[in-house]
């Protein structure tokens, strides 16, 4: 029987330390705890090896889709067109990888949604951007003026829809055409877009350094247990933020016994095909990260198979989407196909837990990441 | 908290008020158990809590922390608030959430559960009308990108009657005042929108204020912004003293070796005023206070912090501290007998610990 204080609770009882208060009949399990000294490599390795090499070749690829695009003006012909759009399939892939990091420089000054505005539910995006082509907006013609417009006219959305859209048939025939312009107008503002967050990146004394060396001084993180956190949120919001925003509004998966009917124009990149290859980079991204960063090392001994279920779960993601190869809205009408969305699906819910609750436990988040992620 | 702190003279004579009205029944219908904690105690709370299986609910407990009841929950909820007239007592869903239930403490009626309308979504806190006929919730506009307090017809199964600006964004936390004729709605200043879950996407350019809006009419009552160089400081949370003075706390999402300004107050037509908090103190909340509540019968004003494990008691009168104490992953905090009963992610309510995960307010149901 536990001992009651009711009668005398004052304010020194109702703080009672834990030490001496009572256990309901259901003990707590006991918590594990996070590898303080494993935290600053892990940081390193996450920033040198992960974040600073994919803005660096977000930079690269964005150079080269703005040059080949600018060709494709000067020189327009099928084989220029294929450069650009070989260049904009490349930018989609190194974008997918590093749009999963959703903190620091890219979240400032709108360049996430200047680089992509999705979802665009109420076509709100699509519709500026056929207004820009329908009145021949010269302002649209230069990144300096274009930056001005609305996000949704300056980005990936905007550009594949250039390429891929309405009307895109002129752009291997038409000299200077302001279709084409505009398209490098944007291919331009990626190319800074890019530039901007590999240079916050790379300055020595900026984020890079926060990110290495949590301490009572840091910006960002005054501890260990922050850092560790934050670097599994990009984990959990990364997983959350595509099944909810980029898997489930495409197809949501059997709902009450019944296949979702899905809707393929909802999907992001359908347009250009990158549909699926992007979503197999964003799952990719968040396996390299994982292990790039040597996140394990966060983890007390004990903990090797939640290490060995989340990339066994993301893995098979990745494989699945790899092999879905029809476009989307074929592959959501296809048995074959579509089991392996469903399969997706199931596979992005259960890896979830598994960051959520199971590493972030192991990490000394009592109730998982998601419950301490404030409000 | 956004609830409605009755008479200090409740607390302590709550076990009698309850066990004499409706409790008595109810007590009757309970567990052996859960009966004799409940006989013993001098008031009765109600949070919301994650179970071990990952499902949801939202529990009454004595002061000690006892579990008295469980009512299961479609998903997270988050603030919570109670109507000592009607005793309803309301769990909001976590931002960006689409339910709130409705539920008497006793029992006595079936838990009401209303959903959010077309292109709204609740952010998690709400108040009753001092009368109890009137719940007020605070809610997202998305697509105008602002805030709204929807309005909720307590009499007619909480059909929703109307709504009004908040008059800011990313409205919080909201409380009425003692007077009944005024809400005051905490801005956090912090733009989301469903398509991005739970990403802040102006931390930027934030907003926060706190608004005071007349009942009546939803009209602007006055709004307080913060100053330019706190503008990253949300306003998050808010409780009211005896003397109707309006106490708030704020998370900062600025850099995190700052030490801005946790906590403040001010009264109607008054600027507002910063606690000046001692650094250790301001320290141990992390720059992050999760919840606060007032005692208004001792003056005092608790705030707690997940992100610094600590819970901290303010003499409103004095601004001094009074009390800091360690509690990991602290999460609500209410007024107790003496001071201040506080919950926590790992289970803990005042000397109890449960296996469950307390969410991060509760609300003291003390007349049943």
């Amino acid at each position: 029987m536990r001992h009651r204080h009711i009668l005398l609770l004052g304010l020194s009882l109702a703080f009672l330390p834990l030490s001496v208060m009572a256990e309901d009949e259901e003990a707590a399990a006991p918590r594990a705890g996070l590898e303080q000294e494993a935290v600053a490599g892990v940081m390193q390795k996450a920033v040198d090896d992960f974040v600073r090499p994919g803005y660096r070749d977000l930079l690269e690829g964005t150079e080269t889709l703005a040059e080949a695009a600018h060709m494709l003006c000067v020189k327009p012909s099928d084989e220029t067109l294929g450069d650009v759009q070989m260049s904009f399939d490349e930018v989609v892939q190194q974008w997918s990888t590093i749009e999963i990091v959703r903190v620091g420089p890219v979240i400032e000054g709108n360049r996430f949604e200047r680089f992509l505005f999705f979802p665009d539910r109420k076509s709100t995006g699509l519709k500026q951007v056929q207004r820009i082509l329908a009145t021949n907006d010269e302002t649209a013609t230069s990144a300096e003026t274009l930056e001005g417009k609305s996000v949704a006219a300056q980005g990936l959305g905007a550009l594949e829809y250039v390429l891929y859209g309405t009307g895109a048939e002129v752009l291997p025939t038409e000299k200077n055409g302001f279709r084409c312009r505009y398209g490098a107008a944007i291919a331009d503002n990626l190319k800074a877009v890019a530039g901007e967050l590999h240079a916050e990146w790379e300055k020595r004394d900026g984020i890079q350094s926060a990110w290495k060396s949590p301490g009572p001084n840091n910006p960002i993180y005054r501890d260990g247990k922050e850092a560790a956190t934050e670097l599994l949120g990009i984990l959990v919001h990364g997983v959350e933020a595509i099944r909810d925003q980029r898997l489930r509004p495409f197809y949501a998966g059997i709902i009450k016994g019944v296949p979702d009917k899905g809707h393929p124009k909802m999907a992001i990149y359908w347009r250009s095909g990158n549909t699926m290859p992007a979503l197999s980079a964003n799952f990719t991204a968040l396996q390299t990260l994982f292990n790039t960063a040597d996140m394990k090392a966060l983890l007390p001994d004990g903990n090797a198979d939640v290490v060995t279920a989340v990339n066994y779960l993301l893995q098979a993601i990745v494989d699945d989407l790899d092999e879905i190869d029809l476009p989307v809205e074929e592959a959501i009408t296809n048995d074959e196909q579509r089991g392996r969305l469903n399969r997706i699906l199931q596979n992005t819910n259960d890896v979830l837990q598994r960051l959520n609750l199971d590493f972030g436990a192991a990490i000394g988040l009592s109730s998982g990441f998601s419950f301490a992620d404030g409000d | 908290m956004a609830y409605q702190t009755i008479s200090t003279g409740q607390i302590l004579t709550g076990r009698r008020t309850f066990l004499t009205m409706a409790g008595a029944a109810w007590a009757a219908t309970l567990a052996p158990q859960a009966a004799f904690a409940l006989s013993r105690t001098d008031a009765i709370y109600a949070s919301a809590f994650m179970a071990p299986d990952g499902s949801y609910g939202v529990a009454t407990l004595t002061e000690a922390g006892e579990i008295i009841e469980r009512v299961p929950l479609p998903a997270r909820a988050h603030g919570m608030t109670w109507s000592p007239v009607t005793n309803r007592a309301v769990a909001f869903a976590r931002r960006p959430g689409t339910y709130a239930m409705i539920f008497a403490p006793d029992d006595s009626i079936e838990p009401i559960v209303i959903t959010s309308v077309e292109g709204r979504h609740f952010y998690g806190h709400g108040c009753f009308s001092a009368d109890g006929r009137v719940l007020y919730a605070t809610e997202n506009d998305f697509t105008g990108n602002r805030g709204m307090i929807g309005v909720y017809d307590g009499t007619d199964g909480f059909a929703r009657i109307g709504e009004f600006p908040s008059y800011g964004i990313g409205p919080h936390d909201m409380t009425l005042s003692t007077d009944g004729h005024m809400l005051v709605v905490a801005n956090g200043g912090i733009e989301t929108h469903p398509d991005f879950g739970r990403t802040k996407l102006n931390l930027d350019h934030m907003e926060p204020s706190l608004a005071l809006i007349d009942t009546a009419t939803g009209a602007l009552i006055e709004r307080h912004a913060m100053p330019d160089h706190l503008r990253q400081l949300s306003t998050r949370h808010v409780d009211i003293d005896a003397t109707g003075k309006i106490w708030f706390a704020c998370q900062y999402e600025g850099a995190r070796n700052d030490l801005p300004p946790l906590a403040g107050s001010f009264s109607r037509g008054e600027d507002i005023r910063f606690l000046d908090l001692p650094e250790e103190t301001t320290l141990a909340l992390a720059n992050y206070v999760g919840a606060i509540a007032v005692n208004r019968r001792d003056g005092l004003v608790g705030l707690t912090s997940p992100k610094g494990g600590a819970a901290v008691t303010v003499d409103a009168r004095t601004g001094r501290v009074v009390r800091r104490i360690s509690l990991a992953d602290a999460a609500g905090i209410a007024p107790a007998a003496d001071g201040f009963v506080a919950s926590s992610y790992t289970g803990t309510f005042g000397e109890t610990r449960s296996r469950v995960a307390w969410d991060q307010h509760m609300v003291r149901v003390g007349k049943l």
